[in-house]
């Protein structure tokens, strides 16, 4: 039904309402411009000699694509191509974190949706609880356990404070609560151990609500400038954020290469958001969907 | 099967709920509940970072040095302004591209996507990308002289003490602006489709529907909204880090999580920083008692 017409049958209100359709639309458009120009910006000057990045008219498009940019982002200051080493540390320590966050939040979320224990809700608070904690205040009190354990410079060391998430576990519970309890009685009559339906009945069918989980945890790995800021110092273990710290302080006047750096950086998580932009939504609204 | 069997065949498969909630619970307790109460044990310590001497008891000494201190008033105050200046357009322009998407009848799905792309960059490759755009010769310096008609005017965008507080606001919107407008838009489907039909019929024009339907009844997603921007520019670090890395003015941007950093590692004071943690929890605990009580009222309206 067209908005308006319905109610004010008038020539006038139709223009009235016309023009509000036009000028929502270029309202919008322009946002979407400002969002987007940015990016523009980044893979074109990522293909530029840094004088080209910062002249006055601003030129969009490189005369001449200048691949070797990408070279030197890799390649590095000292030709050591520790980027590539640096990608490869952000891939493991986010592809860990996504796997055993999935685990360990549909662990715990099944046993809080669907067992009737003493204790249950308090444990659900408590855990719930721990959201509101931030990174911030645990930072100190991990960094000392971390240097205490020899974590220090070590991938494991990144990965362990993120093994699983209170949010994740939030997730899988409110996603496992519908789950038909008939199913799972059905298995139990048949013989399964408990191990054995979570395995093969209750993972297998929570695909979206993994998916989404992953994509964030991985997410949240790959962008994580903070904690890796304090736990690693050696150039080899570091992660990809950390590299790119490193490069716009150490080679400030190669503006090309640092967009390439960017680019590199950019590219898998919008790969990721591109294949799998429905989980990516609806991560995005789980807070006002799960409100229902 | 009689009653009582039936309870002990319960109570068995109940038990195993432990089993599958163990090792979650061991992780929280372990990197949660652990962490926090030795940050509020370090808080009433005299503990320094790489000291082998043990640390000694000083009561409230940290809390009377962290509120007697300018430096935190100063982040207290960098947060405040960082957290406002995200608030007020990030809010408002959300709710304008969330009623107007959800108005569309085309196109809902890719201007909530091309909006929301910026989100989807890390934060850090966020900041270097906008420290080109800042640049003297940059191409925020272009785009507003166009716009004033002033050619050549650097505005020292990373800088100046006033103009790098924009800087890092205006980044931060930029970043988020796409999140908030999906919670918007799936907080404005969410009003049943009956009420806006009945209010049609009764002969309410565009205007009125919005003034009078979808905003009241958005009321719930606009406190939910409001509150997890307040959470989350309060936990920036990213944009204001890497600045000052690059020689930017460090007062004027030293939000909190900055300083605790700072403090913990440059001036290597885990007591002051455990203080300064402890009291950027109870900040987030208010705002997260907030969202909790907005949440509630989210369920009213189903």
């Amino acid at each position: 039904m067209k908005n308006g017409i319905l109610v004010s049958p008038f020539r006038r209100s139709i223009l009235m309402h016309r023009t509000g359709n036009l000028l929502a639309l270029a309202v919008l458009v322009t946002a979407c411009l400002v969002a987007l120009i940015p990016f523009a910006f980044m893979l074109g000057a990522s293909l530029m000699p840094g004088t080209d990045v910062t002249t006055i008219p601003y030129r969009w498009i490189p005369e001449k694509p200048l691949w070797s940019n990408y070279l030197r982002a890799l390649r590095g200051q000292d030709g050591s191509w520790i980027y590539l080493r640096n990608i490869l540390n952000s891939f493991i320590v986010s592809s860990s974190v996504a796997v055993s966050s999935v685990l360990l939040a549909s662990l715990t979320g099944y046993g809080l949706a669907k067992f009737d224990f003493k204790g249950r809700d308090v444990v659900f608070m408590a855990i719930m609880g721990t959201m509101m904690i931030p990174f911030e205040t645990v930072m100190i009190p991990l960094y000392l356990t971390a240097v205490k354990m020899g974590l220090q410079n070590r991938l494991i060391g990144l990965i362990l404070p993120f093994l699983t998430s209170a949010f994740g576990v939030f997730l899988m519970r409110q996603y496992l609560l519908g789950f038909p309890d008939e199913l799972l009685d059905a298995a139990r009559i048949d013989g399964c151990t408990e191990p054995q339906i979570f395995r093969s009945i209750v993972f297998r069918n929570a695909s979206p609500a993994i998916a989404t989980l992953a994509i964030l945890a991985f997410r949240g790995q790959w962008d994580n400038l903070l904690w890796p800021l304090l736990i690693v110092q050696k150039d080899e273990l570091k992660t990809i954020p950390l590299y790119i710290v490193r490069f716009t302080s150490e080679m400030s006047t190669d503006e090309g290469a640092m967009m390439a750096v960017a680019v590199i950086a950019a590219l898998p998580v919008f790969i990721l958001f591109f294949t799998m932009s429905k989980y990516f939504l609806r991560g995005a609204g789980i807070y006002t969907g799960s409100k229902t | 099967m009689n009653t009582r069997q039936k309870n002990s065949l319960e109570y068995r498969k109940n038990r195993w709920g432990w089993f599958f909630i163990f090792p979650g619970v061991l992780f929280f307790v372990t990197f949660s509940l652990y962490p926090v109460l030795n940050a509020i044990w370090t808080s009433f310590h005299n503990k320094k970072l790489l000291s082998l001497k043990p640390p000694r008891f000083v009561g409230f000494q940290n809390y009377v040095q962290v509120l007697n201190s300018q430096d935190f008033w100063n982040s207290m105050r960098a947060s405040a302004v960082f957290c406002i200046g995200v608030f007020v357009p990030v809010f408002l322009g959300a709710l304008l591209f969330g009623i107007l998407i959800a108005e569309r009848r085309r196109g809902r799905r890719f201007f909530q996507m091309a909006l929301y792309s910026p989100a989807i960059l890390s934060s850090v490759v966020t900041a270097s990308v906008w420290l080109l755009l800042f640049d003297p010769r940059g191409l925020a310096n272009q785009f507003l002289n166009a716009l004033m008609g002033t050619p050549g005017i650097d505005h020292h965008w990373l800088s100046d003490p006033a103009m790098v507080q924009i800087s890092t606001i205006l980044v931060y919107v930029w970043k988020t602006i796409g999140y908030y407008t999906i919670l918007f838009v799936t907080g404005i489907g969410k009003i049943p489709s009956s009420v806006i039909e009945a209010s049609m019929i009764d002969g309410a024009n565009a205007w009125q529907r919005l003034t009078r339907i979808t905003l009241p009844l958005l009321r719930p997603t606009m406190a939910l909204v409001s509150v997890m921007i307040f959470i989350s520019s309060l936990k920036t670090f990213s944009t204001q880090y890497l600045f000052t890395q690059r020689g930017a003015p460090l007062a004027p941007i030293n939000v909190l999580t900055l300083s605790i950093y700072r403090t913990a590692l440059t001036d290597q004071n885990l007591g002051k920083a455990s203080v300064m943690s402890l009291i950027l929890f109870v900040i987030l605990l208010t705002l997260s008692w907030l969202q909790i009580k907005a949440g509630g009222r989210g369920e009213d309206l189903e």
